[in-house]
């Protein structure tokens, strides 16, 4: 991997990030509406209005004004007050419902990824047999649910009709405050959008897995090993998984991004409180500041999950060059 | 290319034509292939409902219309049950199925277009206009997309007015075929892209080039015809997508109660309170369409990828 | 070393003992210290825990919690005792007597030197022409029209006031601890925080807040009222009713705030809970832009809507009736003023009501110059076709089915309808003036308001200072504003007067078509509190008139639920009782209140752990048996 290949990578992943946040910036001042206007108040008159706009800096113009004045305090690291959430730091409303999200969707993703590319290979390795046939069916279905189509389903059954799991929420609020009851108490919360976001996932990962496979079997290296005589099991998780994981680092890395989206829906029906509803609560209430630092935060960590799996992909495969 | 060709294989079932493919299957024929032909047929019913929907279940019911009780179980009367105004879900799913088809049609048109223009454009000039225009897509490609759309939404319905109409699709609607165009056309432009760099080195090319034929004529004439294949491959899997986009979009409340796709339907029984009130006839119909439609474009997708594609069973 | 491991064994053998008292809550009795918990369920996300910057409903029963207001109110909504525990009223003032001996939940004494703290923010503020925080308390005070406070020692509080409304004992101001915040001023109070844990004199104070998930209040040791039986009231905010109800089934909540009709109705044919329909001090309109002047590329679509004959007709069109029925199943009243029933003796019905009449709509569209086309539309005077633009907020699910209905009733008079849905801020932004820095743009606006105790907060909108920002009809009609500052220095039988002809003159002037009195639809579990009490009698327990239902509940006594439920409490299948059975399968008698309170929730969710590690084994064995088998077969596949 030549330095050219980390520098250009590093530099993309920096435009993206500042190219990111500044069309954010625009885009959200663009949509109609403000955010003193986003709940009715019989008591509003024009002067408070007009304070409201001047304590938020909305009477300025757009540009330099409070572009200026985004970029100065963004960058010493100062994301400012919620509207929404009145007086409450961006950090702080932020930080509430960021652990949420990354305990549910990084579980999930693992959960998955183990699933579907286990499920991948073999069907990829035993090509056209019933196993494959089941396998990749499954794959092609699970791939065609929307997360919300797998979890409502899933409530109806489990907490609705059989009462077994709680439905909402993360935790019990007000629950003794051991470490084993808050286990318990989060570990049963999780269950349910937990399977369903792993069963979201497997599709996905199954399907890829499975194609590359088939294309490492044809690859020289496993007739050699076949011609030596290894069992054939070995030979696929030894030789052919490995190298068949490359291609997929990079989708593991993309699907990053598109995962926090379909989390919206996902904490719609499950009542989870993570950072894809609170978005769409910023959006709703025009939050500057809150939108602002969520998607600084969403570009940083999309950009670098990318960065990361194109350095990792270039350490892998010497055949990339940038 | 440092991204593979898996690159925005997800965005639900979006794309994928990098990826879904079967190696070595250039000589499957698609009528021998079981799964596409299944395939096929779903998307012939639910096309045929779609066109016709007042023929099977009559006009579109609305509040002033509806007959039922609020939410009957399925019954003679009403076959798939009512929702909570006592509308036939019969009657809402088939009227659901010309909407969000109708929208996954549009913004695959969309999606086609300009990503069919940007990756050949891109293949074919190269130099400094290829890699700007890759940095951008690389841009769309890491942006989610249903949270861009959010954005978007109210933007776009400020820009285009409320009272515009398409095709019977309301500007409301109209705002999400746009928004999923704009999202998902950076995949498509990357597959065709690749294919036009293979292209550009053929003997053909430099024949028209020899005797004199500006680019803008190669690219229209030689290099269109040469990657039709690959973008119809490309534009149904590009459907199963934006079908399961458009579901997603209107689930959290994007859609148009008055014009309601399958997504609109989920997100009325959310509201409604059909999975704790133990409703499943409000949530099944519309469900079950979704997966069925978004799963057969996805095998008549792969199906005709594997058939058509040229470079199917290539290294990626 | 014995000792050590002596006191290890211990350790261990209290952990085992403890993790199956938590496994087996039915079994082991839970420990005397758990508190008993009250939670409470909404679908309206806190939006701050200052009293001073939040304006939703939610924000202030947190707030009503935690802070006394000078004087509170009784059942009946009336006037009761607060901080101050009497008061006597001159011609010019009313004297406040603070009650004696109270604490701080810190125990430091509370005095008038609170009270001249917490109004003299609102005085400072009006004194500046600016406002506390979001703007929404301060008014009070200034509505009130108290001229000037007093703290002549420390159990006096005397406010000077102009008229002799009932108003003054209406003020949310909450009394906040000087101790605490008196270095902070009006202006820098809306930067203040009020994290927990607050310092007050209300039953429960705030805890602590998790945005978007739940606000927690324990109880206030030195609460000088009468004490719930509750040790701890959780309010928990839900992004939808669907899983707020399920919470309930499921015993995770004992109340839910705002459920819909339909699973009002479910829930109401159980007898495990208890369903409240209380009026709702509020209404849904239609609003119509009334905007006179012309506005460059904005403005309303026709001049008919600046016609007050036109308005009227449109008025006959309307199935007031239909509404409730088919939109709110029946859980409201037919609208018809601007001061909503729920505010009792205030509100009259119109002299002149308008009847649902299609045929005579037309006959007054006619008679007012409004004809129809060759084609069927109807034309405007300037010869153009009415079509009208109805604009609705997308937050309430109701409003798409008024716009369906409006629209088929406008259509049979030759009046098209364009509905759409906005966000709450794009609607918001879209119905101001030019005055406001709008154009305006829309035709009619669906949406609607939630008022306070006092009809001002709501009559406010139509005065003609209000275009430009609360107003969203554009209406200005000087007569009201003359009758609107009457109505501020009247009281009693003469105030009345005066509201019903204001309520009488916007009923004929139209600039609203107030559509329905939505109900509230509360719901509460019957096994593990009782005393539950309307506020006021029309009203739900919670989230109307401060928090004096919070201190009346007891535990649950003999309610027809917990029996029937019992038996399904193990198998948690049959239909009916099971919502109670999930509840109750830690309670296994409503005579033992410590047992049944503290385990209710926690234990609900924990009582089920054995079960799904079962079943979690039973996915992961089966997952692995799959794959083994499979890669056996697939081996000897391979092998041929």
């Amino acid at each position: 991997m030549s330095s050219r290949y980390v520098v250009n990578k590093l530099a993309f992943a920096v435009f993206t990030i500042v190219a990111t946040v500044l069309l954010m910036f625009i885009l959200f001042r663009m949509m109609p509406g403000s955010p003193d206007r986003a709940t009715k108040n019989p008591n509003m008159t024009q002067a408070q209005q007009a304070a409201l706009r001047e304590k938020w800096g909305l009477d300025k113009p757009l540009f330099p004004d409070q572009l200026v004045s985004y970029v100065g305090a963004t960058v010493t690291g100062d994301l400012g007050y919620s509207y929404k959430y009145r007086a409450q730091p961006v950090t702080e409303v932020i930080g509430g419902a960021l652990w949420p999200t990354v305990l549910l969707l990084g579980l999930g993703e693992l959960i998955a990824m183990v699933l579907g590319l286990a499920l991948g290979a073999v069907s990829g390795w035993r090509r056209g047999s019933p196993v494959d046939r089941l396998g990749n069916g499954i794959s092609l279905v699970l791939y065609a649910m929307p997360y919300f189509v797998i979890g409502m389903p899933l409530i109806m059954l489990f907490a609705t009709a059989l009462h077994l799991l709680p439905t909402s929420g993360m935790s019990t609020p007000g629950a003794p405050s051991d470490l084993l009851t808050t286990l318990g108490d989060v570990g049963a919360h999780l269950i349910l959008p937990l399977t369903a976001v792993s069963l979201g996932l497997i599709g996905g990962y199954s399907i890829l897995m499975r194609s590359s496979i088939i294309e490492t079997r044809a690859e020289d290296y496993i007739t050699t090993a076949r011609a030596k005589g290894l069992r054939d099991r070995r030979i696929l998780w030894t030789h052919a998984f490995p190298n068949a994981l490359l291609p997929m680092v990079t989708w593991i890395a993309i699907s990053f991004g598109y995962v926090i989206a379909g989390a919206i829906t996902l904490e719609i029906v499950f009542n989870w409180p993570g950072i894809g509803t609170l978005t769409v609560e910023a959006l709703d209430a025009r939050d500057y500041p809150l939108l602002q630092g969520i998607f600084l935060l969403l570009a940083i960590s999309v950009v670098v999950a990318n960065l990361i799996a194109d350095l990792v992909y270039g350490l892998l495969d010497p055949r990339v060059r940038a | 290319m440092s991204l593979p060709g898996v690159a925005g294989a997800t965005a639900g079932a979006s794309a994928g034509a990098g990826t879904l493919r079967r190696a070595g299957g250039g000589a499957a024929r698609f009528l021998a292939r079981g799964d596409g032909l299944v395939g096929f047929a779903i998307l012939l019913v639910f096309v045929v409902i779609a066109a016709l929907p007042d023929l099977f279940v009559g006009p579109l019911e609305d509040v002033t219309t509806a007959t039922g009780q609020p939410l009957a179980p399925p019954d003679f009367a009403n076959l798939f049950g009512t929702d909570e105004l006592g509308r036939s879900m019969l009657n809402l799913t088939v009227h659901a199925a010309r909407i969000s088809m109708t929208i996954g049609l549009m913004a695959t048109v969309i999606t086609i277009v300009v990503g069919a223009v940007v990756g050949i454009v891109s293949g074919f000039v190269g130099g400094a206009v290829d890699a700007i225009l890759m940095r951008i897509s690389d841009f769309f490609l890491v942006l989610p997309t249903v949270v861009l759309a959010l954005i978007l939404a109210p933007v776009m319905l400020d820009v285009i007015g409320a009272d515009a109409e398409l095709f019977g699709i309301r500007s409301t609607l109209l705002v999400i075929v746009v928004v999923i165009g704009l999202t998902s056309w950076a995949t498509t432009a990357r597959v065709i892209r690749s294919q036009v760099l293979s292209l550009k080195e053929r003997m053909f090319v430099d024949r028209a080039r020899v005797i004199g034929a500006g680019p803008g004529h190669i690219m229209w004439r030689h290099i269109l015809p040469n990657v039709v294949n690959l973008i119809v491959a490309q534009a149904v899997l590009t459907f199963a997508g934006a079908v399961f986009t458009e579901t997603t979009l209107a689930f959290i409340g994007l859609g148009d109660p008055s014009a309601p796709s399958w997504g609109q339907i989920l997100n009325a029984a959310q509201a409604a309170g059909a999975p704790g009130l133990g409703a499943w006839w409000y949530i099944a119909p519309p469900a079950v369409c979704v997966v069925l439609v978004v799963l057969s474009f996805t095998l008549v997708g792969n199906a005709l990828d594997d058939v058509l594609n040229p470079k199917s069973g290539g290294r990626r | 070393m014995p000792t050590t491991i002596r006191a290890r064994a211990a350790q261990v053998m209290a952990a085992l003992v403890f993790a199956g008292a938590t496994l087996l809550p039915a079994a082991a009795p839970a420990a005397a210290a758990d508190p008993v918990v009250l939670r409470v369920g909404t679908t309206q996300d806190l939006d701050s825990t200052n009293p001073f910057n939040t304006i939703l409903v939610v924000g202030y029963e947190a707030f009503q919690l935690t802070y006394n207001l000078l004087t509170e109110f009784d059942k009946d909504a009336h006037p009761a005792p607060g901080f101050a525990d009497t008061w006597t009223r001159t011609s010019d003032r009313v004297t406040f007597h603070i009650r004696s001996g109270m604490q701080w939940s810190d125990g430091t004494p509370a005095t008038s030197a609170d009270v001249c703290y917490s109004w003299g923010l609102a005085m400072a503020a009006i004194k500046d022409g600016k406002n506390v925080g979001a703007g929404y308390l301060d008014p009070n005070v200034k509505d009130a029209g108290v001229t000037k406070i007093e703290c002549p020692d420390a159990s006096t509080f005397v406010a000077y006031t102009t008229d002799q409304s009932d108003r003054v004992f209406q003020v949310y101001i909450p009394i906040l601890p000087q101790h605490i915040y008196g270095k902070i001023g009006y202006k820098a109070m809306a930067d203040e925080k009020f994290d927990g844990p607050l310092v007050g004199t209300g039953p429960y104070t705030l805890a602590e807040w998790k945005t978007g998930q739940y606000a927690r209040f324990v109880r206030n040791p030195n609460y000088w009222g009468n004490k719930g039986y509750e040790d701890e009231v959780v309010l928990q905010f839900f992004k939808n009713s669907d899983t707020m109800v399920q919470a309930l089934k499921r015993g995770e909540l004992d109340y839910a705030r705002g459920v819909n009709a339909d699973q009002f109705k479910q829930l109401q044919s159980d007898p495990a809970y208890t369903t409240v329909a209380g009026k709702l001090n509020g209404w849904s309109q239609l609003a119509f832009n009334t905007y006179s002047k012309p506005i460059k590329g904005g403005g309303a679509s026709t001049k008919a809507l600046q016609d007050v004959a036109f308005r009227d007709a449109l008025g006959y069109a309307i199935d007031k009736q239909a509404l409730v029925d088919r939109v709110l199943g029946g859980f409201g009243d037919k609208g018809s003023t601007v001061v909503p029933p729920a505010l009792g003796d205030w509100h009259v019905d119109p002299t002149n009501p308008r009847t649902f009449d299609i045929e005579l709509a037309k006959q007054k569209l006619e008679a007012a110059g409004y004809h129809l086309d060759s084609s069927g539309h109807r034309l405007d005077k300037e010869g153009k076709p009415i079509n009208l633009r109805l604009d609705y907020p997308n937050s309430d699910d109701n409003y798409p089915k008024v716009a369906q209905f409006v629209k088929s009733w406008y259509g049979q008079l030759g009046i098209g309808v364009q509905a759409q849905s906005f966000d709450s801020s794009t609607l918001g932004n879209m119905v101001l003036p030019p005055e406001g820095g709008g154009q305006a743009k829309y035709d009619i606006e669906l949406w609607g308001w939630v008022g306070n105790p006092d009809p001002n907060a709501l009559l406010q909108i139509f005065k003609c200072d209000a275009i430009g920002s609360s107003s969203d009809s554009q209406y200005c009609n000087p007569t009201f504003d003359q009758l609107y500052a009457l109505q501020l220095t009247q009281s009693g039988d003469a105030r009345k007067a005066t509201l019903a002809q204001i309520q009488n003159l916007i009923y004929a002037d139209a600039p609203y078509d107030v559509l329905y009195y939505e109900n509230a639809l509360d719901v509460y579990r019957n096994d593990k509190f009782g005393g539950w009490q309307n506020m006021p009698a029309t009203g739900t327990p919670f989230f109307t008139y401060g928090p004096l239902d919070y201190t009346l509940l007891t535990a649950a006594t003999a309610t027809p639920s917990p029996t029937p439920a019992a038996p399904s409490a193990s198998a948690g299948a049959s239909a009916s009782a099971a919502p109670g059975g999930s509840a109750s399968a830690s309670t296994p008698a409503p005579a033992t209140p410590a047992a049944s309170g503290d385990t209710g929730t926690p234990a609900s969710s924990t009582s089920n752990a054995p079960l799904l590690l079962v079943l979690v084994l039973a996915v992961v064995v089966v997952v692995v048996v799959a794959l083994v088998l499979m890669r056996r077969r697939g081996a000897a596949g391979d092998d041929e």
